[in-house]
C-alpha cells in the first residue's frame, strides 16, 4: 500500500488538523514506514484464526442503572474550555 | 417514464434508562441546566473508562423483540471516529461489526411488511446551538443510550414512510424502552430516498435527508425528494449522492456536506468494553412479561373495534393494556374513543386510568340497563375525576341519581302497588278486553310511583305478564 500526499491531506482534514506545506512530505514518509512495518504481519496465514477483539477473557461487564454523584462539576468542565458562554462551551461556528 | 421511489429509514431512539450508556450520570436532562448532567467519562478526560449500563442491554432485547428481530447472542462495541464539537471524545461508541439486534420486520397498519436490517446500541452526541458567529455546545446529551434501527429499502411511498416511523414509535413505547417524546427529539429519523425507472432492477442514486423529528416531516420530506429527483431525472441529469437538510418552514430539502465514506470513520473495536455474550436464559428473562404489540391488538380486536377507532386508540399503550383487561371491549373502546380522547384533558387523564374492576362494573350496569347510554358516559368520565374515582362506579352512579330501577323484585312491588289502586282498575279491565294502548297509561303510573327511576321497558314487560295471567 502506497501512501500519497493526498492521503495525508485527507486524513488531516478528517482530524481537523492544519499542516504546514513542509510537514506533509515528512508525514507521508513516516506513515509509509509505519505501514510497511505493520505489513510484515500480512506474511502470516490467519485463515483459520478467529479475530482478536480483546486480550482479556472478560465478557458482560455491566453496571447497575443507578445515578451516582459525579466528582467533577460543571465549573470544572467549563474551566477546561477556551471560551464559555451561558454555561455552554463556545466554539467557532460550525454547520 | 414512470419512476418508482425506494426508501430506507434509519431511526434513532433515545432509551429511557436512569443513567447514560457509559457513565452513572442522570440520563433525564429535560428541563436541566446545560452541561449539568455530564461526567468526565462523557467528555473523555484522559484515563476515564466507559462503564456499560446493563439496563440498556435489557432494553435492547425488548426493543428487538418488538420488531420481531433476532437477538444476537454475541455483540460488541466499536469506535467510530469523526471530528466535530458535539463529541469531545473524537469518536462515537457504537456497534458497527456486531450489533445486538439482528434481522426482523415491522408490520404497518395496512399489513405491509417492512424488514429490519439490524439495530444497534450507541451513545448520542452533544447538542449544538448555532448563532451568527459562533456555536454553543451542551454535553448533557452525550452518551444518552440510543438504539439505531436500520430498515431495508422496503418502503415505496411517502405514506408508508410516515406509517413506518409511527409504528416504530408505537412499538418502542409498547416495549417500554423510550418516553417517545418527539417534541424533545426522543426519536429522530434519517430518510434515504432514491428513484429508479419502473421495472428497473437497479436502484437509483440516493439522497439522505437527516434529522427529521416528526412523522409529518418524514412524509413531507419524502414527497419533496420524490418531486425533486423526478425533475432531475426527467431533465436527463443525475441525482447527486449527498446528505440533505429539511426545513419545516420552507417545506424543502437543501444540500449539506458531502457524505463521509464508511472507511473515513476508521472504525475499530472499542478496547474498553468487553463483548456482550447473552445466554438464552437471560434473553428469556427479559421477555417473560413482554406485553402485546399493536399487531397483536389488531389481530385480537380487529373484529370488535372499527379499524379507524382502533388506530387512534393504538397510540396509547396504557389504554390498550386496559382494554385487554376489561370484559366489554366494544363498549369501553367506544367510551375511550368518543368520550375520553375527545376531551382536551385526555393526555393527563391517560396517566391514571380507572381500574378494570370499575370499568367492568360500569359495563355491567350498562348491560343491565341500570344506566342509560348518556348516564354511562357521565359515570365513565367521573371515573377519571380525582375527587370521585376512589368511590367506585356504582357509588358514583348512585350519588348522581343516574341508576334506572331494574330490580325486578323492587319493580314488581311498585307495579303491584299501582295495580292495587282503585283508579287503575278500569284501565286494567280495558287492557284485558284487548285495548292495547292503555298499557301506556299504566306504565306512566308506575314511572310516577318510582319517581322516574324505573326502566320503562322492564315495567311494561312486568305489567303485561301480570295482566295476562
Amino acid at each position: 500500500m502506497e501512501i500519497k500526499r493526498e492521503d495525508i491531506i485527507h486524513l488531516a482534514g478528517l482530524s481537523n488538523i492544519s499542516l504546514e506545506e513542509g510537514e506533509i512530505e515528512g508525514l507521508t514518509k513516516d506513515l509509509q514506514s509505519i505501514i510497511r512495518y505493520i505489513s510484515q504481519l500480512d506474511e502470516l496465514n490467519t485463515d483459520d484464526v478467529e479475530p482478536t477483539y480483546q486480550v482479556f477473557e472478560m465478557e458482560n461487564v455491566w453496571r447497575e442503572d443507578e445515578v451516582l454523584p459525579q466528582d467533577a462539576s460543571r465549573e470544572e468542565l467549563l474551566a477546561l474550555t477556551k471560551e464559555e458562554k451561558d454555561n455552554q462551551i463556545k466554539v467557532p461556528k460550525v454547520l | 417514464m414512470k419512476y418508482i421511489p425506494t426508501i430506507g429509514i434509519e431511526c434513532h431512539v433515545q432509551l429511557s434508562t436512569k443513567t447514560k450508556l457509559f457513565s452513572e450520570v442522570d440520563n433525564d436532562a429535560r428541563g436541566k441546566e446545560p452541561n449539568s448532567c455530564v461526567s468526565p467519562v462523557d467528555y473523555a478526560l484522559p484515563g476515564m473508562l466507559p462503564r456499560l449500563n446493563g439496563e440498556a442491554i435489557k432494553f435492547a432485547v425488548r426493543a428487538g423483540r418488538a420488531m420481531n428481530c433476532e437477538i444476537n447472542r454475541s455483540s460488541r462495541f466499536d469506535r467510530k471516529h469523526y471530528f466535530y464539537p458535539d463529541s469531545p471524545k473524537g469518536y462515537q461508541i457504537t456497534q458497527f461489526y456486531h450489533p445486538i439486534i439482528g434481522a426482523g420486520y415491522v408490520l404497518l397498519p395496512s399489513g405491509t411488511q417492512i424488514r429490519i436490517e439490524h439495530a444497534h446500541l450507541e451513545g448520542d452526541a452533544g447538542k449544538l446551538t448555532h448563532f451568527d458567529s459562533y456555536s454553543l455546545v451542551d454535553l448533557n446529551r452525550v452518551d444518552t443510550p440510543l438504539i439505531e434501527i436500520v430498515s431495508q429499502p422496503d418502503i415505496h411511498s411517502a405514506k408508508d414512510a410516515h406509517d413506518y416511523c409511527k409504528e416504530l414509535w408505537r412499538l418502542m413505547r409498547y416495549a417500554g424502552v423510550t418516553y417517545g417524546d418527539l417534541y424533545n427529539g426522543n426519536m429522530r429519523f434519517d430518510v434515504n430516498v432514491s428513484l429508479a425507472p419502473e421495472g428497473s432492477e437497479k436502484l437509483g442514486t440516493r439522497a439522505e435527508v437527516k434529522n427529521l423529528n416528526s412523522f409529518r416531516s418524514v412524509e413531507r420530506a419524502v414527497e419533496y425528494e420524490i418531486k425533486r429527483q423526478t425533475k432531475i431525472l426527467e431533465a436527463g441529469e443525475k441525482v447527486v449522492q449527498e446528505t440533505r437538510g429539511w426545513s419545516d418552514a420552507t417545506g424543502e430539502t437543501t444540500g449539506q456536506r458531502s457524505k463521509e465514506e464508511a472507511k473515513d470513520y476508521r472504525y475499530m473495536p472499542e478496547p474498553d468494553i468487553p463483548p456482550i455474550n447473552l445466554s438464552a436464559e437471560f434473553i428469556e428473562e427479559q421477555l417473560k412479561d413482554f406485553p402485546l404489540m399493536p399487531a397483536d391488538y389488531r389481530e385480537k380486536f380487529g373484529e370488535i373495534i372499527a379499524g379507524d377507532t382502533l388506530e387512534v386508540l393504538l397510540d396509547y399503550p396504557e389504554l390498550m393494556q386496559k382494554l385487554d383487561e376489561v370484559k366489554n371491549v366494544k363498549l369501553m373502546s367506544n367510551l375511550f374513543a368518543s368520550v375520553l380522547l375527545a376531551e382536551e384533558k385526555s393526555a393527563e387523564y391517560l396517566n391514571d386510568l380507572p381500574s378494570a374492576e370499575d370499568l367492568n362494573t360500569l359495563a355491567e350496569m350498562n348491560a343491565a340497563k341500570e344506566l342509560s347510554s348518556t348516564a354511562t358516559k357521565e359515570v365513565f368520565l367521573r371515573l377519571f375525576d380525582p375527587q370521585m374515582k376512589g368511590r367506585g362506579a356504582r357509588n358514583i352512579a348512585k350519588e348522581l341519581g343516574l341508576i334506572q330501577e331494574n330490580d325486578l323484585g323492587a319493580l314488581e312491588a311498585i307495579v303491584d302497588a299501582v295495580l292495587a289502586k282503585p283508579e287503575t282498575a278500569k284501565a286494567q279491565d280495558d287492557f284485558r278486553n284487548g285495548e292495547e294502548k292503555v298499557i301506556g297509561f299504566l306504565v306512566g303510573q308506575v314511572m310516577k310511583e318510582s319517581k322516574g327511576k324505573a326502566n320503562p321497558s322492564a315495567v311494561q314487560q312486568i305489567l303485561r305478564e301480570k295482566l295476562t295471567k
